[in-house]
């Protein structure tokens, strides 16, 4: 199979600013982007507790949402599309086949992975931050603040990690958004299309944003860290 | 004679088995300070600990200014006067300047003041020159003292230093040294605990020892 052609197509359809093809890469940017942001603060919070309160059951919620990292998103995709479809509890909402379904699902896909990487950061900066903290006059919740901002290159890195699977899922966003041009078809559905219909180029560009877009986030958490190590 | 500043009864901590206080007392007194003597895992460390509400106790009742509370309940209000020096101080990961102003910013003093008082607490432990310098970069000695000096920029009312010296040796040592009978002399109510006989020596601390699960006046 030629490979060239294609590929050379994949570049002059980015070039040429294709509006259907950065209308797919738009769907995914914005809707990555809001379901992690929105699930962030919640989700750094709810580890912080987990990694520091001492209650009963506390082991029992970790391994749980350590199970839930290796859980399929098809099958998160399936309970959502159950959720949301007309007949489900959530179906007067009409949210089914929509970019906002996507992100709900996103969001789920996203929660054990935030929690999971801030209770192993926490549990990892030193005690000395917290109590440091405290003795120099911060409450609580502030106490908390300085000891994630201490470790928050660890906290980034769950963030990181945590759009890496959500931009390049296809399971769930292909079940509860439906892949439907110009609303919900986002980058990796729209591979999926393209490469079952045969139409390589628009797969390869495709293809080579996501490649773009995991290294450039890498590059600059490895940026930041050089930064915020004061090297 | 008036009311100590603090003082804790009744003070009972044990870790699994082992029994540190039994029914402990300990009273300071405005102004005085300190020097906390006795063995390796006597319980100074935690007793410091317990005075700055970082460390839960099994009983006992803490009085400070008067006021009355038991551990689990430590006051908030106490914390912005009652400061703790960890053995190795945690400095965090940021300019030396903004360790000194973390605690005055939690009070609410407003930045040109906070610079200030920083500003005089670093010439104070004689690290006006070090400004800028990133603290991982910084020597034990020069640690201890940025923390020193971060204590000292709050203005505590009772000041707890666990083991200033203890890993400092030379010239560090006996600048820290300087440090905390400075602190002293200036009219804080000073605990240090420490094994360094020069510490233990000072005329100007009361000597307390932790034994046998209380805590004696040694002198």
């Amino acid at each position: 199979m030629d490979l060239f052609d294609p590929t050379r197509q994949a570049f002059s359809l980015l070039l040429n600013g294709d509006p259907e093809l950065w209308r797919i890469i738009w769907v995914s940017l914005w809707v990555s982007v809001l379901a992690i942001a929105v699930m962030a603060p919640p989700c750094i919070a709810i580890g912080f507790v987990l990694a520091k309160r001492q209650f009963a059951g506390q082991r029992a919620v970790v391994v749980l949402l350590q199970a839930l990292l290796s859980f399929p998103t098809v099958v998160i995709g399936l309970v959502i599309y159950l959720l949301l479809s007309r007949r489900g509890p959530l179906g007067a909402f009409e949210l089914l086949f929509t970019p906002w379904a996507i992100m709900i699902g996103y969001m789920v896909i996203a929660l054990p992975i935030l929690v999971v990487f801030t209770v192993s950061a926490v549990q990892g900066a030193d005690p000395r931050v917290y109590e440091t903290a405290r003795s120099l006059g911060a409450g609580p919740s502030r106490a908390a603040l300085t000891t994630l901002w201490e470790v928050r290159f660890a906290v980034m890195a769950g963030i990181v990690n945590a759009f890496g699977r959500v931009v390049s899922e296809v399971g769930c966003a292909l079940l509860v958004g439906g892949n439907i041009a110009g609303i919900t078809r986002n980058i990796p559905t729209a591979i999926a299309l393209e490469t079952s219909k045969g139409e390589f180029a628009q797969g390869i560009a495709l293809g080579f944003v996501l490649i773009v877009t995991a290294i450039g986030i890498n590059v600059a958490l490895a940026w930041l860290q050089g930064r915020g190590g004061l090297e | 004679m008036s009311a100590p500043l603090f003082s804790a009864e009744g003070l009972a901590k044990r870790f699994g088995d082992r029994v540190l206080f039994d029914s402990a007392r300990i009273d300071l007194e405005m102004g005085s300070g300190y020097v906390l003597t006795g063995i390796n895992g006597s319980g100074k460390s935690t007793l410091l600990r317990i005075i700055a509400g970082l460390e839960p106790t099994q009983g006992g009742r803490l009085t400070f200014r008067a006021q009355a509370s038991t551990v689990p309940d430590y006051p908030e209000a106490w914390r912005r006067e009652i400061v703790y020096v960890h053995q190795q101080p945690y400095l965090f990961h940021t300019t030396i300047e903004n360790n000194l102003e973390y605690g005055l910013a939690r009070r609410g003093v407003l930045r040109v003041e906070r610079e200030e008082r920083t500003r005089e607490a670093l010439a104070w432990a004689g690290l006006a020159a070090r400004s800028g310098v990133p603290p991982h970069k910084l020597s034990g000695g020069e640690a201890q003292r940025v923390a020193l000096a971060r204590a000292k920029a709050l203005d505590p009312t009772l000041l707890l230093l666990d083991e200033p010296t203890a890993n400092l040796d030379g010239d560090a040592r006996k600048q820290v040294l300087e440090l905390v009978t400075a602190l002293c002399i200036e009219n804080h109510t000073v605990v240090v605990a420490s094994h360094d006989p020069e510490i233990i020596r000072l005329a100007i601390l009361t000597r307390l020892q932790v034994s046998g699960r209380s805590i004696v006046v040694a002198d």
